[in-house]
């Protein structure tokens, strides 16, 4: 992936974003997750302790809203960005297909990490969560994101 | 043979674990702060870093509601002119009557008007954020209804802001009764599978006890939370029977909570907390019919006609009357 001036402006913007839709505009989730996608992307050209330090901030800004979860979004996005900028060192794909698997199984995971940690008042149906809205959401971010990826011309269509 | 050395590498991607260790540690020490450090967090960030786009959302919600309900609120303002304009006489004369009697005017519930905002965030579902607070008199545990009946309760309280919960939260619980005041019960919230499918549930009648659907469920006062009278909802079904000595009914709430804009915040009444709100959510009186003696044929223009109407028109006819110069 090339990280350049115009990638890092999408990627900083890409919270402003999330909130303006999902608080500002009220879509919820007819928004994507650019949350996520911000973090995910961002993770992936930072270092391990400040994808943990940049997913703590987000992940707070989002727990600001939660009252029977407080810190849930917070140790969710710090996991994910810990394991985001980790794959650097698994996995040195720079194309759409990789990017394509990267964002879906990573907010897939982030849906998972929160069921998980949010408890039992606020858990819905790990059925309904993990099988059904996780992968819908996730495609969203996934495909979004690899738009974005391209539009910034950060990641290049591979030639047939 | 030169002695061993931790590659630079290594030390970095090692205390790299070590630093981001701490970070995961900063977020489960969020999880397990007690509450009123966590709502403190909550409120700083609300209100400084996110503040902009609440206040988009309730720019946007403000400008809808002009923009779509202005003639609705064009109608209900026609129809309150109507009904004072029908009860001006009452008023005076229960004034009068108080004069006689010595007493004290009686003041009405306190109600504060608020627009209701939707995070739309993960872990937000079943609240909701209140453009008041604690500078327009709010404070915590104070009801929020709408015009269908009740919709939450106050949870925290900002000096202009306030956050509050509805009835799909899993701390939602309140003391109801039927309209009769024959039966009591607690009604709570239980989730569905969807949001979609959050329902109320009526627990702890006696066995012996038979709720009709439709039948409606009021708050019962009982617990200094809600004032009673409150509409919470109408029973739906028989939903449990526990071993011959209880039933459960699932209730239709009265209001859907996803659909709701603009609410009222009950504040007490001068200081005191509301005790009686039945009248407010209370079917209407029906109408006597006349008695029409035999052989005097009822005149059909007037037949029809409802009080609200008859007052509003006759009043306008005096208002037009005297306005003219005509005959009082």
């Amino acid at each position: 992936m090339r990280g350049g001036p115009l990638f890092w402006l999408v990627v900083i913007l890409l919270p402003g974003i999330h909130f303006l839709l999902r608080v500002g505009f009220g879509a919820g989730p007819l928004a994507p997750d650019f949350l996520t996608l911000a973090l995910l992307l961002a993770a992936r050209e930072l270092s391990t302790t400040r994808a943990a330090g940049v997913g703590f901030g987000l992940g707070l800004l989002e727990d600001a809203f939660s009252i029977l979860a407080f810190g849930a979004n917070a140790f969710t996005l710090t996991v994910l960005a810990v394991a985001g900028s980790r794959t650097k060192d698994l996995f040195v794909g720079e194309s759409v297909s990789f990017f394509l698997g990267y964002l879906f199984i990573g907010s897939w995971l982030r849906y998972a990490i929160h069921w998980v940690v949010a408890g039992q008042e606020v858990r819905r149906g790990a059925g309904r969560v993990l099988l059904v809205e996780a992968p819908l959401g996730s495609l969203y971010v996934a495909v979004v994101g690899v738009l974005l990826l391209l539009a910034t011309g950060a990641v290049v269509r591979e030639a047939r | 043979m030169p002695p061993y050395e931790v590659d630079g590498s290594e030390a970095r991607s090692r205390r790299g674990l070590v630093l981001s260790s701490a970070w995961v540690l900063a977020s489960i020490l969020l999880m397990v702060l007690p509450v009123p450090v966590q709502q403190g967090i909550s409120a700083a960030l609300r209100g400084t870093l996110l503040a902009p786009f609440l206040w988009t959302q309730e720019s946007l919600s403000r400008t809808r509601i002009r923009a779509v309900e202005i003639e609705e609120l064009q109608a209900r303002f026609d129809s309150t002119v109507a009904l004072l304009a029908t009860q001006s006489t009452l008023g005076a004369e229960n004034a009068h009557l108080r004069a006689l009697l010595e007493l004290r005017e009686r003041s009405g519930p306190a109600f504060v008007s608020a627009s209701a905002i939707r995070p739309g965030t993960r872990g937000s579902e079943s609240m909701f954020l209140l453009d008041v607070g604690s500078e327009d008199g709010v404070s915590v545990n104070d009801p929020v209804v709408a015009a269908e009946g009740l919709v939450g309760l106050i949870r925290e309280v900002g000096p202009r802001n306030s956050l509050a919960l509805d009835w799909t939260h899993p701390d939602f619980a309140v003391s109801t009764m039927t309209l009769d005041a024959e039966t009591f019960g607690i009604v709570e919230a239980r989730g569905g599978t969807f949001r979609e499918e959050d329902r109320l549930i009526l627990s702890g009648i006696p066995f012996y006890t038979t709720l009709e659907p439709g039948e409606v469920l009021v708050t019962s006062g009982q617990g200094a939370v809600y004032p009673r009278g409150i509409r919470v909802g109408t029973i739906f079904s028989l939903a449990e029977t526990e071993a011959g000595w209880r039933r459960g009914y699932w209730v239709t709430p009265a209001v859907r909570v996803g659909s709701v804009t603009h609410v009222l915040v009950i504040t007490g009444e001068e200081g005191r907390p509301v005790s009686e709100l039945t009248h407010l959510w209370a079917e209407p009186e029906p109408e006597l019919e006349p008695e029409v003696e035999p052989g005097i044929e009822p005149d059909p223009e007037s037949g029809p006609e409802s009080g609200l109407e008859s007052g509003l028109e006759s009043g306008l006819v005096a208002g037009l009357d005297a306005g003219a110069g005509g005959t009082p």
